[in-house]
């Protein structure tokens, strides 16, 4: 998940500006809030550095799908040897750009139930999308995605564009409602606050009382638990069950760096990156036997629905139509 | 022009056919065309009719305190970077806002009623400004007159300042529906999802968001189709000049009765209040910022890029604007009125062309055949240049015809030689080439539509950090980065009335 308490843009120009001159450099794409200084980004960094006797170099590109819009844009020229951060639900869009090279990894450490068998793409965590609220002004939360759309409670969003946890949103719409997503995106017109552009945009506004409930992801209470010390923040659990998102890194077939992108991707499924990522990210480890903080066991632990990579890749262009033509009435 | 045809180029050559046609039957693009007009039409309606008390009362009591500072405000509204506006809206109205609780539960800022209010707040004072300096313009003789006659208020308004006023009515409504028809980083950061979105926006989500080219392409063109025609349309009705000094001159000026002088000051102290306010929002938040919050700003870095930005784009709007009226003036002095007429509509055409559209346009292109990362910068001052060169134009045409009509005879009898000639003209130019210089500085620093095409992440413009910092609701850190760009803009405002008014 994207925590974080600074905006990338200037986090970037610092990390951009040290440079070993003489050290061979990885460059990684990823969204904004990976590289602020409370995300994984630092972290990883100095545990990779220590082994790769490389400097990495962490680009923030906005939000998940901002990455694969600006891989599209370069095309062949994109000076990143690796992209870190789109998600499941893009990964086909992302192989039609004929970019990506396989991961060349064993896939045998990764967590049986993710049933995990790509060859391009690698998984390095993962969480169900599900809407935040605030227990100390909300007694009884909504229980299902329909009861969420048809109340009147103020929501805030993320544009499906540019934002996965948008996409996540709109996934779920079609998996729950189908050929009636329609009326169900006009109804929830009517009691959103706003749509924004990216994740933090979202969640800041609503920490700051802007809305009842917020789209993020299940482990977001842990956040609040750990970091906070703050106990008021739920995950709403909802009957029709919730949208898994899988967080992909994969390597670029440009890179001119491709062994050391590859000890990277290696490295992101390391028992020490593993336990790194569910607490500067907030989303759950893709191995097994990992050691969490109490709070992790707290958490919903949602049903999985949704659709394939293959169908999403298929039908995501109609599916934005049919979002924005909705809910612009 | 040239760069123009470069940005159809660019246009046209990704489209190849691939202009996506489905564009013009998507109800979705109906929709904001229609939000776009339809916001378009109420902003400027109402800024209008908020504006006309308020010129009246300047006009009518011109012994106002503050009158000139007001006046100077209405500049600084105007020209004001729109970012800084919008976090003073937030501050004021966003959902923890100062005034926020006394709005009611139901308030929210962001769809059409931030939209309204932020356009409201920018083209009122502009507004106001035309509206009283046309009412300047009435001659004191009409005044005398009207004393003699014993006209009554209403039939001074039918008789004399309606007559005055409804000509440029119309020019300031249709100027004002343009500006608000192109707006962009209004609609951005207070638009709140697909139900208020404008045709600008959707360009650029199109582009940055779905990386649809055709459809960013498509809708190029029917924005330029829209707000070419709507200019043409007001060029047409003649120009508004708001910019020129308050003449102040003597008048036979009727003492308004008591309640009408009472009513003039009520709406003037109003006016007052109401452009102030989203300002001074701002400054409780600077109170919020501690050390580590401060320590963390980088505010030399995008204040040195957006002054560099800014100088480049009008230092170059001001030079070009000097060259392309080389040959207007000469068609004048030669009586070509055919020639002249179609050179100076060739040197405004940037002016109907709407920034995002040049924008797309070379972006395009650069896809293609450039690195952006190297070469964004220089489009960014481009294309803010290209916008600016009509506004330079517009402050320096009157002055050169001046020198044409008083001393060309002279020049060509002394047969200066082009540096002496140069070295004569400037400094009688010096006052309006600053002042020039001046407004097109401060409308190229508040600039993000062109910033937020080009722009990557190894630069950042001012602008652009407290889009950042609103857009993630750190308002604290937006209000500092805000106060300190309207303290800028506010000293440059003053510097250009005091120059106005020597």
């Amino acid at each position: 998940m994207k925590k974080s308490y600074f905006l990338s843009l200037l986090t970037l120009l610092s990390l951009g500006s040290v440079q070993a001159a003489d050290k061979p450099v990885l460059t990684v794409y990823t969204y904004d809030s990976f590289v602020t200084e409370w995300g994984s980004g630092p972290k990883l960094e100095a545990a990779f550095e220590k082994i790769c006797n490389c400097d990495l170099k962490l680009v923030a590109v906005e939000d998940g799908v901002s990455i694969l819009n600006r891989l599209k844009v370069e095309g062949d020229k994109a000076k990143a040897d690796v992209i870190l951060g789109i998600d499941d639900g893009l990964m086909e869009e992302a192989r039609a750009t004929k970019l990506i090279a396989e991961h060349g990894q064993t896939l045998d450490k990764l967590s049986a139930n993710l049933k995990w068998e790509d060859k391009d793409f690698l998984p390095y965590d993962y969480g169900y999308f599900a809407f935040i609220y605030d227990s100390s002004k909300i007694a009884k939360p909504v229980s299902s995605l329909k009861e969420l759309v048809e109340s009147d409670a103020k929501i805030i969003y993320q544009d499906p564009r540019t934002s996965t946890p948008g996409q996540g949103l709109m996934l779920w719409m079609k998996a729950v409602y189908g050929e009636q997503t329609t009326p169900a995106w006009q109804q929830l017109a009517k009691h959103t606050v706003t749509v924004t552009k990216g994740w933090w945009e979202a969640y800041s506004m609503f920490l700051e009382g802007g809305a009842d409930y917020v789209l993020s992801y299940n482990t977001s209470p842990a956040y609040h638990v750990i970091s906070d010390q703050k106990e008021q923040y739920k995950a709403a659990l909802f009957s029709e069950g919730h949208v898994a998102q899988v967080e992909l890194a994969a390597l670029l077939k440009a890179s001119q760096q491709p062994e050391l992108g590859k000890q990277f991707l290696s490295f992101l499924i390391s028992p020490e990156a593993q336990g790194i990522i569910p607490v500067t990210n907030w989303m759950l480890p893709v191995v097994d036997g990992v050691e969490l903080p109490p709070v992790f066991s707290q958490l919903i632990q949602p049903q999985r629905i949704g659709f394939t990579p293959t169908e999403i890749a298929e039908k995501r262009a109609d599916w934005i139509k049919e979002w924005r033509s909705a809910a612009s009435k | 022009m040239l760069v123009t045809a470069w940005a159809f180029y660019g246009l046209g050559s990704l489209a190849e056919g691939r202009l996506s046609w489905t564009v013009f039957t998507d109800p979705y693009i109906h929709r904001i065309l229609g939000f776009s007009l339809k916001q378009a039409a109420l902003s400027a309606t109402i800024a209008v009719l908020l504006a006309l008390p308020v010129a009246r009362a300047l006009y009518y009591l011109p012994e106002l305190v503050g009158k000139s500072t007001f006046l100077a405000l209405c500049l600084l509204c105007f020209v004001l970077p729109t970012l800084v506006l919008i976090t003073g809206l937030v501050a004021l109205l966003g959902s923890s806002g100062w005034l926020t609780p006394y709005l009611g539960k139901s308030w929210s800022l962001y769809g059409m009623q931030g939209i309204l209010l932020a356009h409201l707040f920018l083209n009122s004072p502009f507004a106001i400004r035309a509206f009283y300096l046309q009412l300047q313009a009435l001659p004191a003789s009409s005044w005398l007159l009207a004393r003699q006659l014993k006209l009554s208020s209403w039939q001074q308004w039918t008789l004399l300042e309606w007559p005055q006023l409804r000509a440029r009515l119309l020019t300031v409504w249709v100027f004002i529906f343009v500006l608000c028809f192109n707006s962009f980083a209004v609609v951005l950061s207070l638009g709140g999802g697909p139900q208020a979105t404008t045709l600008e926006v959707a360009i650029y989500q199109a582009l940055k968001y779905d990386f649809n080219i055709p459809e960013a392409l498509s809708l190029a063109w029917l924005q330029l189709l829209i707000a070419g025609s709507l200019y043409l349309l007001m060029t047409r009705f003649g120009s508004s000049g708001w910019l020129s000094a308050d003449t102040a001159k003597l008048q036979f000026l009727p003492i308004p009765p008591r309640w009408q002088a009472r009513l003039h000051q009520l709406s003037y102290y109003l006016a007052w209040v109401v452009l102030l306010l989203p300002l001074l929002a701002l400054i409780p938040n600077l109170l919020q910022i501690n050390a580590e919050r401060f320590s963390k700003l980088t505010i030399m870095k995008p204040l040195l890029t957006t002054l560099s930005l800014g100088v480049t784009a009008a230092g170059l709007a001001v030079l070009l604007a000097l060259l392309i009226l080389s040959p207007i003036r000469k068609a004048r002095l030669e009586y070509q009125t055919r020639k002249q007429w179609l050179l100076d509509g060739l040197a405004n055409h940037h002016l109907v062309m709407p920034a995002m559209v040049l924008s797309v346009g070379l972006y395009v292109w650069c896809l293609k055949h450039l690195n952006l990362e190297t070469w964004g910068m220089a489009f960014v001052v481009l294309v803010n240049t290209l916008g600016l060169v009509p506004f330079a134009i517009q402050q320096l045409k009157p002055r050169l015809f001046q020198f044409d009509d008083q001393y060309q005879h002279l020049a060509q009898q002394l047969k200066l030689n082009t540096l002496i000639y140069w070295h004569v003209l400037l400094p009688w130019l010096a006052r309006d080439l600053q002042a020039a210089f001046l407004l097109c500085l401060l409308l190229a620093m508040g600039d993000v539509a062109i910033f937020s095409i080009f722009a990557n992440d190894s630069w950042i413009s001012l602008p652009w950090l407290i889009y950042s910092y609103a857009g993630s609701y750190r308002i604290v850190e937006a209000s500092v980065l805000s106060f300190l760009f309207l303290l800028i803009c506010a000293v440059l405002v003053f510097w250009l009335e005091k120059i106005k008014n020597q």
